[in-house]
């Protein structure tokens, strides 16, 4: 699993999406908006599972180093790294809580 | 000058509800009561969970010594809910890295009662060792050049909170990695911990009478090791913990080399350090 850091913070998933379609084939995706409390250095991440190596070597090398530009065209180099921690939700149904 | 009235953040009762259980109430105490209310909300709903996981991921809001609090409730909920404690963990780890990135002192707080959120997780069995470890070598290792000629920008030689961080990580669940491999890893990491400090101790800024390395951060680092390992005899200089280093890496390599010809695979021989 892999981590894009360093996005835009007022990038929304959707507009994430665009930019980086058309996305490889792909397990898990999640995009988390920027931690404001961080100020200045609050950025937007996406973790995306790319079973197939070659798709995701080939995703790596376009969008290591890739601008991204926000709505006031301030931009944003993209790092593309592993994921540190790879869990991701298990598929099954959730279990129901009784409360 | 007149009174600037503060302007008071107006948010949602669910969202004051939700700091005040977990910000205010949430003490040894309340716990079961905590995770009740916590366990009731409606977590399909997609603004409350944005919210909820901001909240559970900001353990600088909670007392200090009721971190662990906070990571017995992501426990809790995990057990129904297993992506929520996987959201906390990315955000956690993530605010980890950026502080390193950016290293502004204001922050600091905030990153020592992160890393010790981190460590808790572990004791409530949320994370495993692996990401402890993981993260112990990031503090150790990000932008660090063990070399004086090159100075680091985000390690620059006075920054020495980096001991801080790697001894409160330890300090939370490092008592835990007492046995088997984690132990093991405990003792390997324990080497590069210390050429970290006897690197940061004996660079020439120092001046035992004008600038002396500060006695406090000393402590801290001696302290961990004796509680941890009360037989760990310290190198006491730069070379030396070179030294032990070298020879432990030595013999790792000579281990990996022996299990390389009785299983013949392609073993990277710095395998030993965690990526």
């Amino acid at each position: 699993m892999i981590v894009l850091r360093r996005l835009p913070p007022t990038l929304t998933a959707e507009q994430f999406m665009e930019t980086v379609s058309p996305l490889p084939e792909h397990d898990y995706f999640r995009f988390y908006k920027a931690d404001n409390s961080l100020g200045q250095f609050a950025f937007s991440r996406a973790y995306i599972n790319i079973p197939n190596r070659k798709d995701l070597l080939i995703f790596t090398e376009k969008f290591e180093g890739y601008v991204f530009i926000d709505g006031k065209g301030n931009e944003y180099y993209c790092s593309v790294e592993y994921a540190p921690s790879q869990r991701k939700p298990k598929t099954v149904k959730e279990r129901k809580d009784p409360k | 000058p007149e009174n600037r009235e503060i302007e008071k953040k107006i948010r949602p009762p669910l969202h004051e509800y939700l700091r005040r259980i977990l910000f205010r109430d949430l003490n040894k105490i309340t716990i079961e009561k905590v995770l009740r209310q916590m366990r009731k909300f409606d977590w399909f709903e997609p603004t409350f969970r944005e919210y909820a996981i901001k909240c559970l991921t900001a353990p600088y809001y909670v007392k200090y010594n009721s971190i662990h609090c906070l990571a017995s409730i992501l426990a809790g909920l995990a057990h129904f809910y297993d992506d929520i404690a996987i959201d906390v963990l990315d955000n956690v780890l993530d605010d980890i890295r950026s502080c390193l990135e950016s290293n502004v002192p204001r922050y600091n707080q905030r990153r020592l009662c992160m890393v010790k959120y981190l460590g808790e997780m572990y004791n409530y069995r949320v994370v495993d060792s692996i990401i402890i470890f993981r993260t112990l070598y990031l503090l150790i290792t990000f932008g660090v050049t063990l070399d004086n000629a090159i100075m680091s920008e985000v390690d620059p030689p006075d920054h020495l909170f980096r001991i801080r961080l790697v001894c409160t990580l330890l300090e939370t669940c490092g008592q835990y990695f007492d046995r088997g491999t984690s132990k093991k890893k405990l003792d390997c990491f324990l080497l590069y911990f210390q050429r970290y400090f006897y690197f940061k101790k004996e660079h020439p800024q120092w001046n035992t009478n004008t600038y002396p390395f500060p006695i406090a951060v000393e402590h801290v680092f001696d302290e961990t090791l004796i509680t941890l390992r009360p037989k760990f005899i310290l190198a006491g200089s730069y070379t030396k913990a070179c030294e032990e280093v070298e020879a432990m890496e030595k013999e790792y390599v000579t281990i990996l080399a022996q299990n390389e010809i009785k299983t013949p695979t392609t073993i990277d021989t710095k395998d030993n350090l965690p990526p």
